[in-house]
């Protein structure tokens, strides 16, 4: 029986059997501005987060800036080699150091330094220098020369925030007590590692602004009941019917099955379907099935009732030919077209009339999904 | 609202990189856009349209510069031109977003622009 909110308002938390009425995730978590800012802490300041990729930051002191929440991070590469991340928070007097600067196009700098009083560090974070001034207090007539210490160049350095990779994906953690990230990335990691990601290149991105929770999106993306009647275009050579949703701890692996007909040479795997792989908590891999490339989604919330995808497209030359670039166009119309469901979906939820939705037994991944979420916001 | 219900706002701006426009009443949220937008991917947004309106009290020439125009706007706002209403005058004018906030940025740090709250500007 679906719960609205007729007066009763009765809601509880999502239960595990998926076979109970109250197997989703109650709609006020879609809604409501306070449960934007409690996810911040307990959704993406608790779990591993996507960052960005490695192969955009090939060089020493390449780097690019990612904002999760209230936090920004900067992601570089250090002087051996390792794709490591700080705060972009200066620590003299905090400072943000770098302007924000997208992995689709990249910075470069020798030494990371604050433009506020030129607090200036090393590509590993410690303090590399900071001007006279700080050593000779020659303006301070309280102090003699000799009373004060020199900055220490690693306690004085910048916060590093964790890092974990799956190939070339590099994700961060904000958690004082993170957990290992194999946990989190499940098989996901060494499935993804046996392809050759790496060998692929950034090619494209597009980021559009959607006016819905980042949550209800998630949700589209985790099931193709929708397909049918929604996706024409897309679905001519999926059989659907053979399709499997694959659920694990921490994601989700869509397998949608190709028509036999499909050049081998179109895909990065060696299996004939498109797979399509939920981590939680906003980041998904799709593997088309009918190019020779990969793209990936980030589902960065704004607010409440907005989230920016970040659609990133590989493919094995950065320059696209004109068959990828039709590609990338059919990929467009498939988020425009969901799109138009998922905004629709959340005029419905702000509506107030219902309480608490009623997933389908085939929703198991969207189960999934909101059952994070509780599991997340209980913690 | 969504995007069927969009058709009729004022604001609109694009970006030509990913073929994404927003659409708003609120000048400011285009301003919005535009840094979310930058900070994503690095890219500009240019004006599709803007509401006439907000740009009446609007009397310069079309070649005017950016202290012109803000000086022009002046008078029909309270508390400082929204900043989306000065970024609309100026992609009227041909800049892009980058353009107009590269130029206020440039005016502010010389003295000829303030911001008597956040995102609104008045003429010195």
């Amino acid at each position: 029986m679906t719960r609205w909110n007729d007066g009763v308002d009765e809601v509880s938390t999502v239960s595990p059997d998926i076979t109970e009425e109250t197997n989703a995730l109650p709609n006020r978590y879609f809604t409501d501005p306070e449960v934007h800012e409690m996810e911040k802490e307990k959704v993406f300041g608790e779990y591993w987060v996507y960052a960005g990729h490695a192969n955009c930051i090939p060089e020493e002191g390449d780097f690019f800036t990612r904002t999760v929440g209230d936090r920004q991070i900067i992601v570089l590469r250090d002087h051996d080699g390792e794709v490591t991340a700080f705060y972009n928070v200066c620590a003299h007097r905090g400072s943000k150091m770098v302007d924000d600067t997208p992995m689709s196009d990249p910075g470069h700098m020798s030494r990371i330094r604050c433009p506020y009083h030129l607090w200036t560090y090393d590509l590993d974070g410690d303090l590399a220098s900071t001007p006279k001034s700080f050593e000779e207090p020659g303006l301070n007539p309280d102090l003699e020369g000799g009373d004060v210490r020199p900055p220490d160049p690693e306690r004085n350095g910048l916060l590093t925030v964790p890092t974990a990779t799956i190939g070339p994906l590099v994700f961060v953690n904000f958690s004082d007590d993170p957990m290992p990230f194999e946990e989190q990335a499940g098989k996901m990691k060494e499935e993804l590692e046996a392809l050759p990601l790496g060998e692929y290149e950034h090619a494209q991105r597009i980021v559009s602004e959607v006016e819905c929770n980042w949550k209800t999106f998630g949700g589209n993306y985790s099931e193709c009941d929708h397909c049918q009647a929604n996706h024409q275009d897309w679905i001519k050579g999926i059989s659907l019917d053979e399709s499997e949703l694959e659920v694990q701890d921490y994601h989700w692996v869509l397998h949608y099955t190709h028509d036999e007909d499909v050049d081998d040479e179109m895909r990065i795997h060696e299996e004939h379907e498109a797979q399509f792989y939920y981590l939680w908590p906003n980041f998904t891999v799709n593997m088309y099935g009918t190019a020779d490339g990969y793209g990936t989604y980030i589902i960065d919330p704004i607010d409440e009732g907005r989230f920016q995808l970040v659609a990133d497209y590989y493919f094995r030359d950065a320059d696209l030919t004109g068959e990828e670039r039709e590609f990338i166009r059919t990929s467009r119309q498939l988020q425009e077209e969901d799109f138009e469901l998922v905004e629709r979906q959340y005029e419905g939820q702000k509506m107030g009339a219902l309480a608490q939705a009623q997933l389908g037994p085939n929703e198991h991944t969207v189960h999934k999904l909101h059952r994070l979420a509780q599991e997340a916001y209980n913690a | 609202m969504s995007r069927s219900q969009r058709d009729a706002e004022a604001f609109v701006v694009t970006c030509e990189d990913c073929a994404v426009e927003t659409r708003t009443d609120d000048p400011n949220e285009t301003v919005a856009f535009y840094r979310r937008h930058r900070s994503a991917t690095g890219h500009d947004v240019v004006w599709e349209g803007a509401d006439a309106a907000a740009l009446d009290g609007l009397d310069v020439p079309a070649d005017a510069d950016l202290a012109a125009v803000v000086r022009a706007l002046d008078g029909a706002y309270e508390g400082g031109v929204p900043l989306g209403v000065v970024a609309a005058a100026m992609g009227e004018r041909g800049a892009t977003m980058a353009e107009t906030f590269e130029a206020v940025h440039d005016l502010r740090m010389t003295g000829g622009l303030y911001e008597p709250r956040d995102d609104h500007l008045r003429p010195f």
